[in-house]
């Protein structure tokens, strides 16, 4: 559905995007993951055609957006980081302001104020909506022409917990009920993981990784935790089979073995050697713990964010 | 198609903002000044022609002062709007092309002072009836110059699109007020010193006036026409071409 190849940009000497090649299948949700100033707006506003790429091309429905975009368009929705409203207008004028522009039928309208729960409130003006209300008034513009595919980035940016979950809720329903598949980014992966079926991890512009996130987990997964009586022989023992050991303060042995067949041979050669193997499991990797290892950063920073 | 669309949509914005309530006060300022000024004016000369005198004083004041106070406003208001939430990058992201988003926005900016400039004639036959009624000596004025104010209001009118088009990129390219604000007080004040000047011909805030003086009158439609027209496509082909942030 979506498909960038090598999209690269520039701001000046900085190097935004690098070299992004995305593939977001059809149905589902697919979060884009990465920290603040990791390359997620700039390369989303590449995808809907507000900048320009230096390099690269974007493709949206196995066509080239740069060949006609208002077509491809027409099938998108979106949400640029804040809504972007009128707050003179009400709820209801702000959509219809939309709907003259792409010529839609003015029963979309209550359809999408009833998606995002906000037909009670459309006559109110908007400078009276809360921030949550804006956001579900940002997305009902996004949803307004039924689109098949939404782009949202950071949809939950400035909304207390209450509002998160309400955000969260809406975006789970849309693939389901509404065949939409929404393509959404966040620095936040609490955000994603509860609601994505596939993730793309971005960090300085470039790519880390691309999958489901089980398919993360498991690229992750890597660490054979093993007890053994004598660590000193068996670490040597290992290291001369070619396995690369870490020794852990609490005296037990790490080794990026990542399957059972591994696992099944290292055991085989450490009782090869007389030594008492006590404990051999593989070691639970926590998706926040791969995503800041593959991002570089801090869980405080990431909390602080 | 998608032009009238758009300009569809931007009338709907413009709801309960100041743009339609500045069609009407700008030239009621001016109705008003020239209404006072007749009604207290001690005699009148038994040359003084009240048809004559009224609308070119009107459209004097209009040309030089009010209306490109008028442009500032309605482009300031007019953009303005799209600047507070960043709504460009939402207009952007619709599939409507560009330049009809910047085209319309140029258009509705012609259509408000063409509204406005309508306003003014009307209020100028309202202020010379009145006057006549008020003042008996000029009673026997004769009757409004309708084809004059009509002509004369559409070619001030025309000679203005070069102001209308400055206006619109500026308040565009720009989010805060105050640079539309200083273009348009800036343009405006300097017309006074550039009037007496040969270069003053060409000044883009006095074409509007230059439209009543003979050896100007064909550079100023002219060039206000044709200037107009060029720099909103020129605007246009940047807005098109623009990073949308």
């Amino acid at each position: 559905m979506i498909e960038t190849r090598r999209l690269t940009r520039r701001f000046g000497a900085r190097l935004a995007v690098d070299d992004l090649n995305l593939r977001a299948p059809e149905a589902g949700i697919y979060g884009f993951l990465g920290p603040n100033g990791a390359g997620k707006t700039t390369a989303i506003r590449m995808l809907l055609g507000l900048i320009r790429p230096d390099a690269g091309e974007v493709h949206l429905f196995g066509e080239p957006l740069a060949a006609d975009r208002q077509t491809l368009l027409r099938r998108v929705g979106a949400l640029v980081e804040a809504p972007s409203l009128y707050p003179h207008l009400t709820g209801r004028e702000n959509l219809e302001v939309t709907r003259r522009m792409l010529g839609a039928p003015r029963a979309l309208i209550d359809h999408a104020l009833e998606i995002v729960q906000l037909s009670r409130d459309a006559d109110r003006r908007v400078r009276e909506y809360s921030l949550g209300m804006r956001q579900r008034l940002g997305l009902a513009l996004a949803l307004l022409n039924k689109p098949d595919l939404l782009i949202l980035d950071e949809p939950t940016n400035g909304l207390d917990p209450a509002g998160i979950h309400e955000m969260r809720d809406l975006l789970r329903r849309l693939p389901a009920e509404f065949g939409v598949t929404v393509f959404l980014s966040s620095h936040l992966l609490s955000e994603v993981e509860q609601i994505a079926s596939h993730i793309g991890i971005i960090h300085g512009g470039r790519l880390l990784f691309q999958g489901t996130l089980s398919e993360l987990q498991e690229a992750h997964k890597a660490e054979l935790t093993i007890g053994v009586n004598q660590p000193e022989r068996a670490t040597s023992c290992l290291t001369d089979a070619g396995w690369g050991v870490r020794v852990r303060p609490d005296g037990m042995l790490s080794v990026p073995a990542k399957t059972p067949e591994d696992a099944a041979r290292i055991n085989r050669l450490l009782v090869g050697q007389r030594l008492e193997v006590f404990h051999l499991a593989p070691s639970q990797v926590s998706l926040e713990d791969i995503f800041l290892t593959l991002t570089g950063g801090k869980a405080d920073e990431r909390r602080a964010a | 198609m998608s032009l009238l669309r758009v300009l569809h949509a931007e009338l709907l914005k413009l709801k309960r903002t100041l743009a339609f309530r500045v069609i009407f006060v700008l030239p009621l300022l001016v109705a008003l000044l020239q209404f006072f000024a007749l009604l207290r004016s001690k005699a009148f000369g038994a040359d003084f022609k009240l048809w004559e005198t009224l609308p070119s004083n009107m459209l004097a004041v209009w040309a030089v002062f009010m209306m490109p106070l008028l442009i500032t406003l309605e482009t300031a208001l007019l953009n303005g709007i799209e600047h507070g939430d960043r709504q460009w990058k939402h207009l952007c992201a619709l599939p409507v092309p560009r330049h009809a988003i910047y085209l319309a926005k140029f258009f509705v900016a012609q259509g408000l002072t063409a509204a406005s400039t309508l306003v003014l004639c009307v209020l100028t036959a309202l202020v010379g009836l009145a006057v006549m009624r008020l003042r008996p000596e000029l009673a026997h004025s004769g009757s409004v110059p309708y084809g004059w104010l009509a002509k004369y209001a559409g070619l001030v009118w025309l000679a203005s699109w070069l102001i209308i088009a400055i206006h619109t990129w500026v308040s565009i390219r720009w989010s805060g007020f105050a640079v539309a604000l200083g273009v348009g007080i800036g343009g405006t004040v300097f017309a006074l010193f550039a009037a007496s000047a040969s270069a003053g011909e060409y000044y883009p805030w006095l074409l509007p006036m230059n439209v009543f003086k003979g050896e100007r009158f064909t550079t100023a439609l002219l060039l206000g026409v044709g200037g107009g027209a060029v720099a909103a496509l020129l605007g246009c082909l940047e807005f098109v071409r623009r990073d949308v942030a």
